[in-house]
């Protein structure tokens, strides 16, 4: 009795958050649902009746398979530096001492605090070939030519690193936090040193903490389509970008939405294969 | 296997001694419990055993080695958590063999090892199990056949039952020592138990504030405990401070009169303080004549009744006095305001301080 009435009490907490998500989100997604589906005339009207045809476009046209390839490439490459680069950021975190930790956290998300024009300037002005770091490695004779560093992929990554970095940090940090201090001492007074213990206890048990982060950097780099676009340039092979182009372009809004829905069922399908082995790891670990 | 030898062992937190001047010699074999109260430095002395933390002066000797500057993973000892410490991730199996697996053995003989720990402690059908599918009782059993599995020369334990509910504790406690004799290692036991201390161990140290108060077997620790610490920290105990009257007579503050056996000196001292365990006053419910040496009325104050005895606190010429009546003692439990009549044999009060040696 009482627990039922608990029960409709978190509903009734959770409803107004259900009802925004419901108007703004699962609405506009199915209207955009039915939008790709519409037939079109020559000019890109939309017309009566419905038809496969945008999708056959998206997922047989040469350009746009490279699209989708580099699209997930790049999200994958993002998700792994990111990765490796959060780790000792996550350590540090957890190891430092009480009073500099919320320091450190507020270091941490600095860059989620700053709007992403700015951002992106500020990688524009280091980046660029007249940039800050060319003309620190020409000054100090290391190269002779000014390095392309913007406008390509390369930059891309790099912008997408800096920004999601505190999403993989995050996760990691509290699955490091989790790990019960007296399991690296008994793994030490077993035999194994500081390494070994490393790879044997920690980086295991933070496996939890790796995949969420994963998850989120991988479907923010794959649906980001500013960042790519200011430092990347609106010709980069992306499909957010491509997306933007039918859209403010083309005009093509049918195909734009048939490209909006591969880009989300593909990042729902890696949330899915990701989630499945979250969840494997996490049964096996805790029941 | 070998034993252990402290020298000296000092920790400074510049504000403060952690440890002080610890001197202590664990034999081989030897099933030796570091006991105290929470913050009295027992866990620190057996990480600094572990090597875990580092003693400001002093040396650690395992065996005739000297491991100051050893770091744990080179140590060879086995240890036992509090929290168990299992690896969540790894099998039973996996777990026991964790630390076989830095030994560079073949996988043939990790096997064999992992099934020779695990029926050690009884539990060879769960190989396969993950930790979180054992209870605390069976968690603890692989903890101990994990760090015995790697052949270590001491093995030590932190505080491994205190997790373990009261009965379980029990059975850990039977089951820890018949291992512990079936292996023959040396062992040093963290507890704050003092029953748990005095049923299991060889020796045990008493730790108070850093300083090895007393080190001895269970039953001269109890009976014989050197220090006003000891004697409070292990058991209940009533203490007087009492001053010479005549001979081996000695009148307490509270004004009645105590007789001790011949102080060990030769000479009686002073003034003394002695204990007398609640367990060794005997109880008369009919009161009659009147109080002489070791023999006082009382007052009952509160009595309560756990099972195998009957906690009586009482109350003798202005001060309390603690008495564990044997339970058919009392067909009902003595009600406040009863009159009782409290007696002793001489050898039952202990000298424990000597406060004054002059005689006058």
């Amino acid at each position: 009795m009482k627990a039922t009435r608990q029960k409709k009490f978190y509903g009734v907490l959770l409803a107004p958050t259900l009802i925004f998500l419901g108007i703004f989100l699962l609405l506009p997604l199915i209207q955009l649902l039915i939008l790709s589906f519409q037939q079109v005339d020559n000019f890109f009207e939309v017309i009566d009746g419905y038809t496969f045809s945008h999708y056959i476009e998206v997922l047989t046209t040469p350009v746009y398979l490279k699209t989708i390839w580099q699209t997930l490439f790049v999200a994958v490459i993002t998700t792994v530096i990111c990765l490796v680069l959060a780790y000792p950021a996550a350590y540090l975190l957890v190891r430092s001492p009480k009073r500099w930790r919320a320091f450190f956290y507020i270091l941490l998300v600095s860059p989620l605090l700053t709007s992403v024009v700015i951002r992106t300037f500020a990688w524009i002005i280091l980046l660029a070939q007249n940039g800050l770091v060319n003309d620190v490695l020409m000054k100090t004779s290391i190269i002779d030519e000014p390095l392309d560093m913007l406008w390509n992929m390369n930059a891309v990554i790099i912008a997408y690193v800096q920004v999601m970095l505190p999403f993989a940090v995050l996760p990691i940090a509290t699955a490091m936090s989790d790990i019960k201090g007296n399991l690296r001492s008994a793994s030490m007074i077993l035999g194994s040193n500081r390494i070994s213990t490393f790879f044997r206890v920690t980086l295991p048990l933070t496996i939890p903490g790796m995949i969420s982060g994963a998850m989120i950097v991988f479907s923010l780099a794959a649906g980001s389509y500013i960042t790519p676009l200011l430092v990347g340039g609106r010709m980069q092979p992306l499909l957010p970008l491509s997306i933007y182009q039918q859209i403010m372009q083309v005009y093509n809004l049918p195909l734009a939405a048939a490209m909006a829905f591969t880009l989300m069922v593909l990042v729902f399908l890696v949330i899915a294969v990701l989630g499945y082995i979250l969840k494997k790891w996490e049964v096996r670990v805790n029941g | 296997m070998s034993g252990i030898k402290l020298e000296g062992i000092s920790l400074d937190y510049g504000n403060h001694f952690a440890l002080k001047e610890v001197e202590l010699e664990i034999k081989q074999g030897e099933f030796f419990s570091l006991l105290g109260p929470s913050g009295c430095g027992k866990s620190t002395l057996l990480n600094i055993i572990a090597g875990f933390l580092g003693q400001t002066t002093g040396v650690v000797y395992i065996g005739d080695q000297d491991v100051t500057n050893i770091p744990p993973y080179k140590r060879n000892l086995g240890m036992v958590f509090q929290n168990y410490a299992l690896f969540p991730h790894l099998s039973v199996r996996d777990n026991v063999a964790y630390g076989l697996k830095n030994k560079k053995m073949s996988k043939q003989d990790i096997k064999q090892k992992v099934d020779e720990s695990l029926a050690l402690v009884q539990l060879e059908s769960y190989a396969t199990r993950m930790p979180h599918q054992l209870s605390g009782g069976q968690q603890q059993r692989v903890a101990i056949a994990r760090a015995l599995a790697i052949e270590p020369n001491v093995l030590l334990l932190d505080e491994p039952l205190s997790n373990l509910d009261a009965k379980l504790r029990k059975e850990m406690q039977f089951e820890l020592r018949r291992i512990q004799k079936s292996v023959g290692i040396t062992t040093v036991l963290v507890t704050h138990d003092q029953e748990e201390a005095l049923s299991l161990s060889d020796r045990i140290g008493i730790l108070g504030d850093g300083v090895l108060q007393q080190v001895g077997e269970p039953l001269e620790v109890y009976r014989r405990p050197a220090n006003r610490f000891v004697a409070e920290f292990i058991g209940q105990v009533n203490i007087f401070d009492a001053v010479l009257s005549e001979g081996t007579v000695y009148e307490t503050t509270a004004g009645f009169k105590l007789e001790a056996e011949r102080h060990e000196s030769g000479k009686q001292p002073n003034r003394v303080r002695f204990m007398l365990r609640p367990e060794r006053i005997f109880v008369e419910q009919h009161v009659s004549g009147e109080d002489t040496a070791n023999r006082v009325k009382a007052v009952v104050k509160e009595s309560s009744y756990i099972g195998n005895a009957i906690r009586i606190r009482t109350e003798a010429g202005g001060i309390e006095l603690a008495v564990h009546a044997p339970d058919p003692m009392f067909p009902v439990l003595p009600a406040p305001g009863q009159e009782l009549v409290l007696s002793w044999k001489k050898e039952d009060i202990i000298y424990l301080e000597v406060l004054d040696h002059e005689s006058n």
